[in-house]
């Protein structure tokens, strides 16, 4: 995930929160509720990452107590805290002293969380496209049946034989063709556009060609 | 009951608020539920003034001349602007309706039906229990924790849906891409369209949907070995039932790929 993504507050407020006292998972998120005024609730999903990229950059602590893990601010906690305490005052005060702060909070939190989770969707649903396509490509090689290929690899006919010509073009393009390539290879497309031509024909046209 | 005319930033107050309506065109423009007293704080303004109609409790802010956008303005360079930031805090149970041209739009923590149209602003909803409608044309719109009814509809805008509750999720885009991660689903109607936009769907483990997925020229993908599939040229399908099947998902689009995937057992923290 990239590091641009917005939870530059949330990260604040968590630190904020753990260094008022040691704290369970969920009374941070109890917590983060009452501070955004019961009108964003961040869900575990959201929360737990960020709990564990602060304690992988040394900043907390976790530790299981009664079966649920607490998290306790450490001194490079603190002192990051310190270091950007006045960015922290300054949140503060818009937040508190105007609804449009808090307003702006929630949509910057919302839409941080969205992005992540936006991200996260479409990096998982490719990895599972991909990993049928290669379950598919797999399946056809043990049949060996090469016509199958249009179609399993899912992309759709139109899709593959863009594909195709896309290819065609680029290799002749690159290449230093001579006169006689030129002619042998137009002779190969022509021949196979006329075959597919002839295999699409209906048993009518063949009946009226005759 | 009562009119103002606002020309720089100010602050109101009302004594009762059942109903919201705001027209305005850029900036942005946010409602969030409260049990403090209705408030309406304009942050920010340039271009004509900002009309404010209380009538016995239903609040109507706009502009007294309507906005029309200039063909040519883009021409002389003289275009006349009309931007204003506004917040305001209504009691949980007002209804709100917003409609605006470029202007980002924000609604939480409320209860009654909320509509929230735009052409190119962003939309973002969150904690919201009633039904909810939201249109844009090329912003995107994200929700998070909307458990009320969601019918959203964009054009080229993305349209996201974070811990969808237990309500229905209509979403319907030509280019843009949908992403809907659901918590708890039971006897509801999950329904997402696109002409080319990917539409991805994560359901917990246990979840009890009839499903029906479509594509024409994309990839269909489950992580549910439990539905069917099938493909052929110009139609990839994938469809079946988990659990009791008591609520409906449907997804379908002409060539953007469509994507069912399972989410882990919630983390314990």
């Amino acid at each position: 995930m990239s590091p641009v993504f917005s939870h530059g507050r949330l990260r604040l407020y968590l630190l904020k929160l753990l260094e008022e006292s040691p704290r369970h998972g969920y009374d941070v998120i109890r917590l983060l509720e009452d501070r955004f005024m019961g009108l964003y609730a961040p869900s575990p999903g959201t929360i737990y990452p960020r709990l564990q990229r602060l304690e992988a950059e040394g900043l907390v602590t976790q530790s299981q107590e009664g079966g649920r893990k607490v998290y306790r601010i450490t001194d490079a906690g603190r002192q990051e805290l310190a270091s950007r305490r006045e960015e922290l005052d300054e949140l503060e005060a818009e937040i508190s002293g105007s609804v449009h702060g808090l307003a702006r909070e929630i949509r910057d939190e919302v839409r941080g969380s969205v992005r992540d989770l936006k991200q996260e969707l479409r990096q998982a649903a490719r990895e599972m496209r991909r990993e049928q396509r290669h379950e598919n490509r797999s399946r056809r090689d043990r049949a060996g049946d090469h016509h199958r290929d249009w179609w399993d690899e899912g992309e759709g006919f139109d899709r593959r034989l863009r594909e195709v010509l896309d290819k065609t073009s680029r290799a002749l393009r690159r290449a230093q063709l001579t006169e006689a390539q030129l002619r042998e290879c137009a002779a190969i497309l022509d021949d196979a556009f006329e075959r597919i031509r002839q295999t699409l024909k209906t048993p009518d046209d063949t009946h009226h060609d005759h | 009951m009562g009119t103002w005319t606002l020309d720089h930033p100010d602050k109101l107050t009302f004594d009762e608020v059942r109903r919201v309506l705001v027209k305005v065109v850029e900036g942005s423009v946010s409602v969030v539920g409260s049990d403090d007293r209705p408030t309406l704080e304009l942050s920010e303004l340039s271009g004509e003034p900002l009309r404010v109609r209380d009538h016995g409790g239903s609040l109507t802010i706009d502009y007294e001349r309507p906005w029309r956008p200039w063909p040519l303005a883009w021409l002389t360079g003289g275009v006349q602007r009309r931007k204003a930031v506004l917040t305001l805090a209504v009691p949980r149970d007002c209804r709100v309706e917003l409609r605006v041209v470029s202007a980002s739009l924000m609604v939480g923590g409320l209860q009654a039906p909320v509509e929230a149209h735009t052409v190119s602003g962003e939309v973002t909803l969150t904690g919201l229990r009633g039904p909810v409608e939201a249109e844009s044309v090329s912003g995107p719109v994200q929700a998070s924790g909307v458990t009320g009814d969601l019918s959203a509809r964009t054009v080229s805008g993305d349209l996201t849906v974070a811990e969808g509750g237990g309500g229905s999720v209509r979403a319907r885009t030509v280019s843009g891409s949908v992403a809907v991660d659901l918590q708890a689903s039971g006897d509801r109607d999950i329904n997402l369209s696109s002409v080319s936009g990917d539409l991805t769907v994560r359901l917990p483990e246990t979840s009890d949907l009839q499903v029906k997925l479509q594509s024409t020229s994309g990839q269909v993908s489950s992580a549910f070995d439990q539905l069917e599939r099938d493909r052929t040229p110009g139609r990839y399908t994938a469809w079946g039932r988990l659990g009791a099947g008591t609520g409906r998902l449907r997804a379908a689009s002409t060539s953007g790929h469509v994507a069912l995937l399972r989410r882990a057992p919630e983390t314990t923290l």
